[in-house]
């Protein structure tokens, strides 16, 4: 568990000390991610050791994030006024790309062996 | 007040009780979640949020005054974001053979997931700020957070436009897949990851472990593709905007 946070965190911090050096803009998490991820794919000895932090953290990811959302609500008065566009783009949003999403991907992977799923017990 | 800060009454203005209240929050919403059977409208986000909600207030602690009581646990998402190369670098692994197609639905995905977004909340005259709290919606929220971070947008929003999008896609999955007619878990594990994260992902494995795995893989991939590519089109959409 402390190995595997410590690794972590170690990403976090080169991801940071990428961006500082370079310039880029990207939040610096995500390019620890994708330097951890480099580092997996080149087997990095310590692979097995990230595993106990890692799952435990995205197992408890909402724990991290509600205490965010809880804001919508506090400070409602900033957002009211665009609480049409919100819920429209969120609720409709939604809906429209998972239709779209899906004719695409029937249409890039749906030609070839087609494969009968798991209909009717997945309800 | 500072004197109130060693009383009874001053307990509330500390770290302790705003992490203490969040744990207990979170917890009491698990078990709800348990006895739902993991139901997407008794996700833990939402439930965990309504003691929040109620109890603040009472006690007169504002939101920006619980954020800066919680920011251990805040801190905890840049590591969970660093944490998500793992499961994506599992899935990698399983699926390499049918790569490039998979990487080329991500790429598509993620554009019409986040345009779509963008366009509707331009289209009903939201500002700037609002739109760019929406673009990352469909990506896993650590990421999205980070994201929003660089576009300029708010991080209360972006958290909940995320979690309702994954609510509201695991819930519609059904009734879509059936309506267009999918029978290919491949498909309905991939569209779910990459229109409805985590969430979504949950969702996918009641339709079997190979449906969760695509979902796992196009949540990862989606979230990957939108951090790399939000920060660098931002600035060109925001110009457009304006």
């Amino acid at each position: 568990m402390i190995d595997g946070l410590l690794i972590l965190l170690f990403f976090q911090f080169l991801g940071e000390v990428v961006i500082r050096l370079t310039g880029l803009p990207l939040p610096a998490p995500v390019l620890g991610m994708v330097l951890l991820l480099l580092a997996l794919l080149l087997n990095a000895p310590f692979s097995q050791r990230v595993a106990p932090a890692a799952g435990a953290l995205i197992k408890h990811i909402s724990l991290l994030i509600f205490p965010l959302g809880v804001g919508i609500v506090l400070q409602w008065d900033r957002y009211q006024d665009n609480a049409l566009a919100l819920v429209v783009a969120v609720v409709g949003g939604t809906l429209l790309s998972l239709v779209l999403v899906t004719l695409m991907l029937k249409l890039l992977m749906g030609g070839k062996h087609r494969e009968k799923g798991g209909d009717g017990h997945g309800h | 007040m500072d004197t109130e800060m060693h009383g009874l009454a001053g307990l509330v203005h500390t770290p302790l009780f705003g992490i203490l209240l969040t744990l207990i929050s979170y917890r009491f919403a698990l078990w709800v979640y348990g006895k739902s059977n993991s139901l997407p409208l008794f996700h833990p986000f939402l439930v965990a949020s309504i003691p929040v909600i109620v109890v603040l207030p009472l006690v007169g602690v504002n939101y920006e005054e619980y954020r800066e009581q919680t920011t251990l646990i805040a801190f905890l998402l840049g590591p969970a974001t660093v944490a998500l190369a793992w499961p994506l670098y599992r899935q990698l692994h399983t699926v390499r053979s049918v790569l490039t197609p998979i990487i080329i639905a991500t790429v598509i995905g993620a554009f019409i997931a986040a345009g779509i977004s963008v366009g509707l909340a331009w289209w009903l005259g939201a500002p700037q700020d609002v739109i760019a709290s929406l673009a990352p919606k469909s990506i896993t929220t650590p990421i999205a957070v980070e994201v929003v971070k660089s576009t300029g947008g708010s991080e209360s929003l972006v958290a909940g436009a995320v979690a309702i999008t994954g609510i509201v896609g695991a819930l519609a999955a059904g009734p879509v897949f059936r309506l267009l007619k999918v029978n290919d878990d491949r498909i309905r594990g991939f569209a779910l990851g990459l229109v409805a994260h985590a969430i979504g992902t949950a969702r996918a494995f009641e339709y079997g472990e190979k449906a969760g795995a695509f979902s796992g893989l196009a949540l990862g991939l989606c979230g990957l593709v939108t951090a790399l590519a939000l920060p660098w089109i931002w600035p060109w959409i925001a110009g457009f905007l304006s």
